[in-house]
């Protein structure tokens, strides 16, 4: 019974690697996709749902929204080639409207929804001037349209309007696109000899979707590479995160591309030319293989649908997991250990050891409310247990090798790292020692001294300068862009939000005049508030109407009323303006009752209106990319604590095998690779962000497994114990010391990180082995009857 | 617009003539204006408008310089002063200005500007890709009915436009699609070099700055 007990051990442990792997292929098939956009990954930030609506609103209708500009020295091509690349986007099926966006009929619908309540509507030009009294010369402007050489005045307009309100209101609508044009229902902007007609379209994807990406970013290159073939001379730029997003997923790609194979030719070359047989390879392969696919079937059933960055940050578990299996490979080269039992039990302690700590160690990110680090922390723990279970359960069972015995020179290399500490730490050196201590805290110090954070969000992926430059020429060419920044208006009703909105108003003509903003557009300057539309009504009646109408009827010779001059007491209420989507932009501004947007344009200087604003109620600048950047530092720090709460939740398990003292002394090595790397990184002028502060929490935990196996392989399998974590060591870094090479800051930074402090981890790693164990692990017993 | 229109292409008919090109031109009895040259004269404006118990009358002067722009000077009943030029189109009531519109923000004013240059050098192709051109008369006593090709053309609102002239243009009336009508009458024109002045000339130059 108990000789068949690993296998039976072993065949349970398929027939659950079976169910994963089924699980797996299952969803594999039925389609699996993954979120890619980072505001899936990042926390649901607790403090305010509303702004967090409102950002998430604003931004995602920002980021679906593609512009493109064709331009051609002919207007009859140009408008040719805009309508072509119109019909070919909307083919796609992926675009929600697109077009200028004006056509007759719309202009019709304006004016019928207008017309009724012309009265209480005053252009702020007119509003101004009637308040000065200066009814006279808003007479005569209207006089001069209906005489003059040029006027927008036809009789029913005279009729009705005879001071020409509602024309001037219509003019002073503040349309964002303020260098374009209507030509023939065409915005157009000529300049140049060029004349340029806008493409205005919505995505009805997510733009970081990545076959919606494709989709949309192929139909565009297909339509202009078309275009250009058949009328030359044809230019289109184009703005939208979606061509960002799919360069930036393209060169990501292509990066990946060549970094896998970089890490997979060089892990094959690695372990051939090490152990001199293929057998290590598979086990690790098929190790890490069961490791990876149990993490992503069992965190698939967890959470459903995966974020691209658990894959990535998840399968970062590699660099743990190939800890055990190489290990146990790496006990091939002690002659003492025959059978592949011996070789487990030789191991058992120290992987089931590392194990603990590192769960412990991922579990600390199970705390953080960060939904992406809840997701790579189950990946991970999920994914190590599998790994764990498949080296301790399978590879005795599938290793059949002799132990090797070409190792000797390795060895002996490896015997001279653990050589070079046991002279550091001898009784004769210890001025070599208290100097290098030194030298290393100073440096450390020094470096920890001049490092500095950055978190901002911009700068953590590489944007295409292709796009950037044809981003910023659209936004010349049509005007100042719409800025990410907006300004955020809460109110309990309606009438509330357009009265704190007019109150604004002054203010933001200041900030326009000092050049700190190009523009704004508020729902209020489409849809005045009640009040503010009864103070227009009166203003007209007293300064207009009273003293001039007849006298402006006189003039004009318009025959005697036969309907009442006020043509509607009722207010123009938004809902009414929101209804069928008559007026542009205006939906895009309000997000719900009492909840508004002012969108901005050309914003210089978001500090000078953010404090111009400090003392406005219910209004304030909301920057998103500010708000991200500085959740990407709160959260920094957080996974800096995380990874000191981590190494406190190792220590436990730590102390009740090795004492107090032997813990301590196996946490230095991983703890001062931990310290020192962003230390060296402040000397290299590195700055710190997320992803590093990421990288340091799989620093500890493999810093742990290196110093454990030393402290387990004792004094006498120290050389084979050292070549085991190097052969670990080296794996890691092929996985992810070679991301720092990645244009993304990011991956970069990630990876940097990985590369200096799992090398401080290994070079320090011996130091753990002068710390016995002071107790038997159970697992010892478990492996023995397990033998 | 409509008016805009109507009353550029009054004013480009007035200074089109040209004899070198007798045989293309429509109103072959016209007289030729060339840069440097400059047209004066009266005008009388009457907009008959529906439900008005009379046409809203002007009258005043204008000038028209090729290649600088032309002035529109109402005197009655009111002073307003109407400048376009190539940069775009600026209007004054008692030195007060009550309307700016740059070209740039009206690609409809770069195209009649194509046809204002088209018709300044004999060229009606750019006419006749918007109008259809009917003549009748002689040379002395011609007249030209333009109906607009596109029948529903939001933008140019024009049901008909009917110009009579003999030397010069000396009627335009244009017909809206609701029956509403503007008529100009042009009176006392004459053609010289004398180059324009004073406030003609600073008109001129402030509509070129636009």
């Amino acid at each position: 019974m108990k000789r068949n007990a690993p296998r039976i051990a072993a065949l349970v442990w398929l027939l659950v690697v079976a169910v994963a792997g089924v699980y797996l292929a299952g969803r594999v098939h039925a389609g699996l996709s993954f979120r890619t956009d980072l505001l899936a990954l990042l926390p649901r930030e607790e403090v305010d749902p509303v702004l967090q609506q409102a950002n998430e609103t604003v931004t995602r209708s920002l980021a679906r929204r593609v512009v493109a500009l064709v331009g051609h020295a002919g207007r009859d091509e140009a408008r040719a080639a805009a309508r072509r690349l119109t019909d070919d986007l909307s083919a796609t099926g992926l675009i929600e409207t697109a077009g200028g966006g004006f056509d007759g009929d719309r202009m019709k619908r304006i004016g019928t929804l207008y017309f009724p309540h012309r009265q209480g509507l005053l252009s702020p030009g007119d509003r101004a001037a009637l308040k000065a009294g200066q009814g006279e010369e808003v007479a005569i402007r209207a006089l001069s349209q209906a005489f003059g050489f040029v006027g927008l005045a036809d009789a029913g307009l005279l009729r009705t309007d005879p001071f020409l309100l509602l024309p001037s209101f219509f003019t002073s609508l503040p349309f964002p696109l303020s260098r374009l044009t209507l030509d023939e229902g065409m915005l157009t902007v000529v300049e140049g000899g060029t004349t340029w007609i806008l493409v205005n379209a919505v995505l009805r994807r997510d733009p970081f979707e990545l076959a919606a990406q494709d989709a949309v970013v192929g139909a565009f290159d297909r339509s202009v590479a078309a275009l250009r073939a058949q009328t030359p001379g044809v230019e289109v730029k184009r703005l939208g995160a979606v061509f960002f997003a799919h360069a930036g997923a393209s060169t990501g790609m292509r990066e990946a591309t060549i970094l896998t194979t970089l890490t997979i030719v060089g892990a094959v070359l690695m372990i051939v030319a090490v152990f001199r047989r293929v057998a290590p390879l598979l086990h690790n392969v098929l190790a890490l293989g069961v490791g990876l696919g149990f993490g992503m079937a069992g965190s698939l059933a967890l959470f459903g649908e995966l974020h691209v960055a658990t894959l990535l940050f998840g399968s970062s578990l590699i660099g743990v997991a190939v800890d055990y299996g190489l290990y146990y490979s790496g006990s091939l080269f002690d002659p003492a250990l025959r059978t592949p039992r011996e070789r487990l039990r030789s191991i058992m302690p120290g992987i089931t050891l590392g194990l603990v700590t590192a769960l412990s160690g991922y579990a600390s990110l199970m705390l953080a409310p960060m939904p992406g680090l809840r997701q790579i922390a189950a990946f991970s723990i999920l994914g190590l247990l599998a790994t764990y279970a498949t080296v301790v359960l399978w590879l005795p069972l599938l290793d059949r090798a002799q132990p090797a015995r070409h190792g000797r020179g390795m060895l002996w290399a490896a015997g001279r790292l653990g050589a070079f500490w046991d002279v550091v730490l001898g009784a004769q050196h210890r001025r070599t020692r208290v100097a290098l201590a030194a030298l290393v805290v100073a440096a450390g110090g020094t470096g920890l001294f001049l490092l500095r954070s950055d978190d901002d969000v911009r700068r953590m992926q590489s944007l295409s300068p292709g796009l950037v430059r044809q981003q910023e020429e659209v936004q010349r060419l049509i005007g100042a862009g719409t800025a990410s920044q907006f300004l955020l208006v809460q109110a309990p009703d309606t009438e509330t939000a357009l009265r704190r909105e007019e109150a604004v108003v002054a203010t933001l003509e200041r900030l326009k005049g000092e050049g700190a903003l190009a523009g704004y557009q508020m729902p209020a300057a489409f849809v005045p508030s009640a009040e503010r539309q009864r103070e227009n009504r009166a203003l007209v009646r007293d300064v207009l109407e009273q003293p001039l109408l007849e006298r402006q009827r006189a003039q004009l010779g318009l025959p005697a009323p036969t309907e009442p001059a006020v043509a509607s007491d009722a207010p123009l209420t938004l809902d009414a303006a929101l209804a069928g989507e008559t007026v542009p932009f205006l939906g895009e501004l309000v997000l719900a009752p009492g909840l508004h947007v002012v969108a901005l344009q050309g914003l210089t200087r978001p500090d000078a209106v953010r404090a111009a604003l400090a003392g406005a109620e219910g209004v304030r600048l909301v920057d998103p990319t500010a708000d991200f950047s500085a959740l990407l530092a709160k959260y920094r720090q957080r996974a800096l604590l995380l990874t000191g709460l981590a190494a406190l939740l190792m220590v436990p398990a730590l102390a009740w095998r090795y004492g107090w003292r032997g813990a301590a002394g196996i946490m230095g090595p991983p703890v001062a690779a931990v310290l020192l790397t962003p230390g060296l990184l402040g000397l290299a002028g590195q700055d710190f962000s997320f992803f590093h502060a990421m990288a340091l929490v799989l620093v500890l935990s493999i810093g742990m497994d290196y110093a454990v196996f030393c402290a387990e392989g004792g004094t006498a399998r120290r050389p084979i114990t050292i070549l085991s974590v190097f052969l670990a060591s080296l794996m890691t870094q092929l996985s992810f010391g070679l991301l720092s090479v990645s244009s993304a800051f990011a991956v970069h930074g990630f990876g940097l990180t990985m590369l200096v402090g799992i090398l401080l981890a290994f070079l320090m790693a011996p130091l753990a082995g002068r710390c016995g164990p002071r107790r038997a692990l159970r697992s010892d017993a478990n492996a023995s009857v397990l033998m | 617009m409509t008016r805009l229109f109507a009353l550029i292409l009054a004013g480009l008919l007035t200074a089109t003539a040209l004899p070198t090109r007798a045989a293309e031109s429509p109103s072959s009895g016209m007289s030729t204006i060339v840069e440097g040259q400059v047209l004066r004269g009266r005008f009388v404006q009457e907009r008959f408008l529906k439900g008005f118990q009379a046409p809203l009358k002007s009258e005043g002067r204008f000038l028209l310089a090729p290649g600088r722009g032309l002035v529109w000077r109402a005197e009655t009943p009111f002073a307003v002063t109407t400048v376009m030029s190539p940069a775009g189109l600026l209007q004054e009531v008692r030195g007060a200005e009550t309307m700016r519109l740059p070209a740039g923000r009206l690609p409809f004013m770069s195209k009649l500007y194509t046809m204002l240059g088209g018709a300044l050098t004999g060229d009606w192709k750019a006419l006749e890709s918007a109008f259809a051109v009917t003549r009748e008369g002689d040379a002395k006593a011609w007249r030209l009915i333009l109906t607009p090709l596109k029948a529903e053309d939001p933008t140019t609102p024009i049901r008909e436009i009917r110009v009579k002239g003999g030397r010069f243009v000396e009627e335009v009336e244009v017909v809206k699609p609701d029956g509403d009508r503007d008529r100009l009458i042009f009176l006392d024109q004459s053609l010289s070099t004398e180059p324009p002045a004073g406030e003609d000339a600073q008109s001129l130059s402030a509509a070129g700055r636009l």
